[in-house]
């Protein structure tokens, strides 16, 4: 059986990639898909403690993060689409109407 | 006859009450003069009828005294509203009334047309019950108050034409009057402090006892405390009856334009004329010597204070004399000569001459109110010409004037037997016998002949040679103007009769309140006082003489507007320092105006505006401001920055809990 | 045994998440994130959770990167970045070095930590499979389950809205 550390830790590492994601690249979609790549990690370490605990409860959480994670995409790339309607460019930097 | 005391409050009533109708009810000017006079005219007659009383066998009392009400009470300090009518207040009351009512009529027809004439018949109204307040009151507190009353008057009839920037020969009204009032407020403040002194080491203000109040009087005190020092602590002590007459002296300064608070009075020329007779020739400017008279007990008893009252006295009289003798203005001329006439009182009453003083006061009163007019006769007839360089040959173009403004000029010099020359006389040989004093009596004879002095010099150049300038057409003035002035020079010429040496009526009249020694009249001083009179006509007669012809004769053609005085070729700066009144002004305005304007700037641009404005009012303002701004920064708007605002606070506070233990 | 196919499968898990971050094609990211969750899914399967492998197969690798590769190549998105970066400098470096030290906490509280040392993975392979799962769901999870039924109508209606008002925008411009 390999140690939940590890697999804990792996989630760790691939969440701050995710992170490094979000903060450094400018193409919205390729933040979108960092965040993406957060959330399952997320899951990874709940998959991981599920098994540890034999608890089938953790599963059934990562699932519904599944769905709501496919609903907010669903929703969130409708928002970039209407966005970049407008500003006609995928440059988050853009998008600083909260400037102020 | 008791019953009937009480009239004496109407004395200052009814030109109070012509003040509260021509303040609120009148608009006409014809009514408000007509008021104006009619109620001084009935104060004179009440003030006739109060002396009838005084005089009657039937009034017990001393003085007639009528208490109106309570005024203060606070612990031991009680103050009346009462007035007191005693041979004194009656006196300077007649020449308040009298003068008064006649200086109204003339204004009738002086101020006709002028811009506010109800106004300046209200001011006027109510300068006379403040004078009669000054001169009535019972306590220093309420005399106080007509003293005040007067300066408050004063300062209003001086601008009352406020909105002019300029009158001959170039002073502004507001700022002649503004002067007037802040330097009489340094003798106020004088005279407050010795109301303090002597409330808190004599007992009361009240001149006499009063009964009904319940307050001892503290006139007849003063021999008894003439031993009694004021600790000053580490100043070490002084007489106090000594340090109360010097306060008062210093109040004197200032309303009798004594040196050196004199200098309002040059300036005050810029109100209009009959203001300039009575409030600076006959009544406000008397108020100082009144004090003085009232306290003759307070100064009989203070050694060293006497000095310097007839030092003051003397040096006013000749410095404004000679300061008389280099204007150019006709006011000016008659400015500083009133100055240098209560120079003469002043010197009179520290000399212990109270009477001689009362007896210059009231005929320097009626002459030179007599002066004021006709000149004010004079400015209107020349069209409102007040530089003599502007007049000359009026002798024949208006006659009338000219014999009373003579008679008043003669008066003035001292010219046998007009009154001035009595006055003059008594206070000359009071200073020399009375008072063993020659020097003060020489230096005053010497007065005298500069004064006689620029009284020809005025009289030629008004009335001699020929008019030179020919922009208008001189007329007499109307009779509403002109039956004032022959009453007035018609009381000059038999003023002296007033206090004729042997008869001494007004002597003999003010004793039971003065109570100065009856003068003694032996051979001895029978023939000094001759002698003294004769040599004083002499000079006076010598100077005035020269003084006629060298402005009728010699210089007459070298006059001209813009140019220098003749004498200023031999005189130099003697001359100029003179027509500057020998420089207080200047010194005023140097060591005391300038500092005090660039210390009020300083307070207000930059104390107020830049320190407490800009550092404590805007500074927060500006400093949240700064800082919000500063704070702006961090709301860039980009996503990304938050984001990793977000995870610097994750980082931490991850950290804080992992590392805890 | 396992181990290796564990490490083996979280390098390329991990390989792909670096190259998605790195890669400048829009499209080429999408691609490795799929990679990644691939990886993942076979981590699932290691954690013995074949229902999970499934569904994130299905929905992740299947649904969410098409979804994310049809609104890349609808924007046009692919290209690279070629705007200089609006950020100020010294952000960059921050966000590495946070992100060091995120991991550095990570690993200090996993390997210091001794309650997570303690638990250790027990021997049953099948308290996991699909009818317990469906067990779960239905009886003691089913509100949420209900729920998340709501939160996708609720997501279709957004997006249905969201494209409502885009294209009326679009027709007044």
């Amino acid at each position: 059986m390999i140690p939940t550390t590890y697999f804990v830790m792996l989630s760790a590492v691939l969440f701050t990639i995710g992170v490094v994601g979000v903060l450094i690249r400018r193409n919205a979609l390729v933040v979108f898909m960092s965040i993406e790549l957060m959330l399952n990690s997320a899951n990874l370490a709940l998959v991981a403690f599920a098994q540890a605990r034999q608890d089938v409860g953790g599963q059934v959480l990562v699932f519904f993060v599944i769905v709501v994670a496919a609903a907010e995409v669903a929703v969130g790339l409708a928002l970039l689409v209407a966005i970049f309607h407008t500003k006609r460019t995928t440059n988050i930097d853009e998008i600083s109407t909260l400037r102020g | 006859m008791p019953q009937l005391t009480w009239i004496i409050a109407l004395i200052p009533f009814f030109p109070l009450l012509g003040f509260l109708l021509n303040a609120f009810l009148i608009r006409n000017e014809r009514q408000a003069g007509l008021v104006a006079s009619v109620m001084v005219a009935l104060s004179f007659v009440v003030t006739i009828a109060s002396m009838v009383i005084l005089a009657s066998p039937l009034t017990g009392q001393p003085r007639l005294s009528v208490m109106l009400w309570e005024w203060i009470r606070i612990g031991s300090f009680r103050v009346s509203f009462g007035f007191v009518f005693d041979q004194l207040t009656a006196v300077m009351a007649l020449l308040i009334t009298g003068v008064g009512g006649l200086i109204h009529v003339y204004s009738i027809s002086y101020m006709r047309g002028d811009i506010r004439p109800v106004r300046y018949f209200a001011y006027l109204n109510l300068f006379v019950a403040a004078m009669l307040i000054l001169v009535m009151a019972d306590n220093l507190l309420l005399l106080f108050l007509g003293w005040e009353g007067v300066g408050l008057c004063s300062f209003l009839l001086i601008g009352h034409w406020f909105e002019r920037h300029s009158v001959p020969p170039g002073i502004v009204p507001a700022d002649a009057a503004v002067k007037a009032f802040v330097v009489n407020r340094v003798g106020d403040a004088a005279l407050l402090l010795a109301m303090a002194a002597i409330f808190s080491r004599m007992g009361s203000l009240n001149f006499f006892p009063n009964q009904q109040l319940g307050v001892p009087g503290y006139l007849e005190r003063a021999g008894e405390l003439a031993f009694t020092n004021l600790d000053l602590g580490t100043f070490g002590a002084i007489g106090l009856i000594s340090a109360i007459t010097f306060l008062m002296l210093i109040a004197v300064t200032g309303k009798s334009a004594q040196v050196p608070l004199y200098i309002w009075l040059p300036d005050a020329m810029a109100g209009p004329t009959p203001v300039s007779a009575l409030i600076h020739a006959a009544t406000m400017v008397t108020a100082g010597v009144y004090l003085i008279a009232r306290n003759h007990t307070l100064f009989a008893n203070a050694g060293g204070t006497s000095g310097w009252i007839v030092a003051i006295g003397l040096l006013t009289a000749f410095l404004a004399a000679t300061a008389a003798a280099t204007q150019w203005d006709i006011k000016r001329v008659l400015a500083f000569s009133t100055i240098s006439q209560l120079g003469y009182m002043v010197v009179a009453v520290g000399l212990g001459g109270y009477v001689a003083g009362m007896f210059h006061l009231l005929t320097h009163g009626l002459f030179k109110a007599l002066l004021f007019l006709a000149a004010g006769a004079i400015i209107h007839g020349t069209h409102e010409s007040q530089d003599m360089r502007k007049m000359g040959g009026l002798k024949d173009t208006m006659p009338t004037t000219f014999r009373v403004y003579l008679i008043g000029a003669l008066a003035l010099a001292g010219i046998f037997p007009l009154a001035g020359f009595w006055s003059k006389d008594e206070i000359i040989s009071h200073a020399w016998f009375g008072a063993q004093n020659p020097g003060a009596a020489i230096l005053l004879m010497l007065t005298s002949g500069v004064t006689a002095f620029y009284v020809g010099r005025q009289i030629a150049l008004v009335f001699y040679g020929k008019q030179r300038d020919n922009t208008y057409h001189a007329h007499e003035p109307d009779s509403t103007m002109r039956n004032p002035l022959l009453i007035l020079a018609g009381l000059t010429i038999i003023g002296g009769l007033l206090n004729i040496p042997g008869l001494h009526f007004l002597a003999t009249y003010l004793n039971p309140v003065l109570e100065e020694r009856e003068v003694v009249y032996d051979t001895g001083r029978i023939i000094g006082q001759v002698a003294l009179a004769v040599v004083t006509l002499a000079i006076v007669g010598g100077a005035g003489y020269v003084g006629w012809y060298l402005y009728a004769k010699t210089f007459v053609q070298r006059i001209k507007l813009g140019k220098d005085d003749p004498l200023v070729r031999y005189l130099g700066d003697l001359w100029r320092g003179a027509e500057i009144g020998w420089g207080f002004d200047w010194f005023y305005q140097r060591i005391v105006i300038r500092p005090y304007r660039e210390v009020s700037l300083f307070l207000g641009d930059v104390f107020d505006k830049q320190g407490i404005d800009g550092m404590l009012v805007d500074g927060p303002g500006r400093l949240v401001g700064r800082m919000a701004q500063s704070l702006r920064g961090a709301q860039s708007g980009f996503i990304r920055s938050y984001a990793l605002m977000f995870l610097v606070g994750v980082v931490i506070v991850l950290g804080y809990f992992v590392f805890r233990s | 045994m396992e181990l290796v196919v564990f490490i083996i499968t979280a390098v390329i898990a991990i390989t792909g998440a670096i190259a998605m971050l790195l890669s400048k094609n829009a499209v080429h990211s999408a691609l490795f994130l799929l990679l990644n969750f691939a990886a993942i899914a076979v981590l699932y399967l290691l954690l013995r959770a074949p229902f999970l492998f499934a569904v994130q197969l299905i929905v992740y690798a299947g649904a969410i990167i098409v979804l994310f590769l049809f609104v890349v190549m609808l924007l046009g998105a692919e290209r690279s970045e070629d705007d200089h970066d609006l950020l100020a400098n010294w952000q960059r470096p921050l966000a590495l070095g946070l992100a060091a030290a995120l991991v550095v906490e990570a690993g200090y509280v996993l390997f210091r930590s001794r309650t997570l040392a303690v638990m250790s993975p027990t021997s049953d392979d099948l308290f996991a499979e699909p009818e317990k799962i469906a067990a779960a769901l239905f009886t003691k999870y089913l509100l949420p389950f209900e729920i998340t039924g709501f939160i996708l109508l609720a997501a279709v209606a957004g997006v249905v809205v969201l494209h409502m008002q885009s294209q009326q925008t679009s027709s007044q411009a």
